[in-house]
């Protein structure tokens, strides 16, 4: 079996597993807090690397099983919209065109994040990391029919909301 | 421009028919700057998902991960086996061709001395030694026939004294 470098193949998962944990937690300290948790983690298993199939897969799980414990504990489940308003840069010298596409992607932002969990990390991982549903359903420890059903809910859910506007 | 074929696409996007390749090229199409009015209303949506695909972490990151872990010495040190490990069968080759050429000059010369005089050296040793064995010995013949000589002399000595004293 082919050797894992930590440096060359684990740490360059860094910017997917704080998506990830983004999108679980939409609070970007927190978010990379947990990014380092989880590679520490998986540093401390090292000797046990071996035995993994896929270390992208597993350690996207490791990371969301962290997010996830990391809002149950906090109870920010309810994520404030407020605080992704807070991260855009400022808009005043904006074009009004652009700041109106700002302001239509930062609804698109508060229609995703007031999606359940399953359905929000479902379209993270589909449709910004482009994974199959069997690696959805593989990182996600679901079956793959509970993606699909999970993905459908929440597109048709974006469908009507974007198409209300 | 006929748009009927990503009209049904997006409308396979949200009942989740389509494949990643097509998914791909609906993210395509919606980032270019002219797409019909009827279609607008999606931008946003694509649009987001793409800065979405932006959100990245500082470079400080990898520092401190790589502090953490000590991997980064960890490396080094690798870095440095690795040369040595390259480096050490060209010192061993080294050692092996010197030791080789050591012994062979020393076979050498030990075989050019002995068909040039190591015999003869043998052969004159055992005739030095026998000559002066016999040298010795022609000495000792020698003291010891004078030896002879002279008792021989004393014992004739009273002879010529009794002849003598005959004569008187």
């Amino acid at each position: 079996m082919e050797e894992i470098s930590f440096k060359n193949d684990v740490l360059p998962l860094k910017d997917k597993l704080f998506r990830l944990a983004l999108r679980i937690t939409s609070n970007r300290e927190e978010a990379e807090d947990i990014v380092q948790d989880t590679l520490i983690k998986l540093w401390n298993q090292r000797n046990e690397w071996s035995a993994i199939r896929n270390m992208e897969t597993y350690s996207m799980t490791v990371c969301r099983n962290l997010a996830l414990d990391a809002i149950s504990k906090s109870e920010r489940q309810n994520i404030s919209l407020d605080e992704t308003a807070h991260d855009q840069p400022d808009t005043s010298r904006m074009q009004d065109e652009v700041l109106m596409r700002q302001q239509q992607m930062d609804r698109i932002r508060a229609i995703i994040q007031q999606l359940p969990e399953k359905q929000r990390t479902i379209i993270l991982l589909r449709d910004i990391e482009e994974k199959s549903y069997q690696e959805i359903a593989e990182i996600m420890g679901i079956n793959l029919s509970d993606v699909k059903v999970n993905l459908f809910r929440a597109r048709q859910t974006l469908k009507a909301k974007i198409n209300k506007s | 421009m006929n748009y009927q074929y990503i009209e049904q696409l997006i409308e396979r996007y949200w009942d989740c028919q389509t494949t990643l390749e097509e998914e791909q090229i609906l993210r395509s199409f919606f980032k270019q700057d002219d797409v019909p009015m009827h279609l607008m209303q999606y931008v946003p949506f694509f649009a987001h998902e793409a800065a979405e695909k932006n959100e990245k972490l500082g470079e400080d990151f990898d520092k401190r991960i790589l502090a953490m872990t000590a991997e980064e010495s960890k490396t080094v040190k690798a870095k440095q086996i690795k040369l040595l490990t390259r480096i050490s069968p060209f010192f061993k080759a080294v050692a092996v061709v010197a030791v080789i050429l050591t012994i062979s000059n020393i076979a050498e010369r030990a075989l050019q001395n002995n068909s040039a005089s190591g015999t003869t050296v043998g052969v004159t040793d055992t005739y030095t030694r026998k000559e002066d064995i016999t040298a010795k010995i022609k000495i000792i013949d020698s003291s010891q026939s004078e030896a002879m000589a002279k008792t021989d002399s004393l014992k004739q000595a009273p002879a010529i004294n009794k002849e003598d004293m005959m004569l008187e």
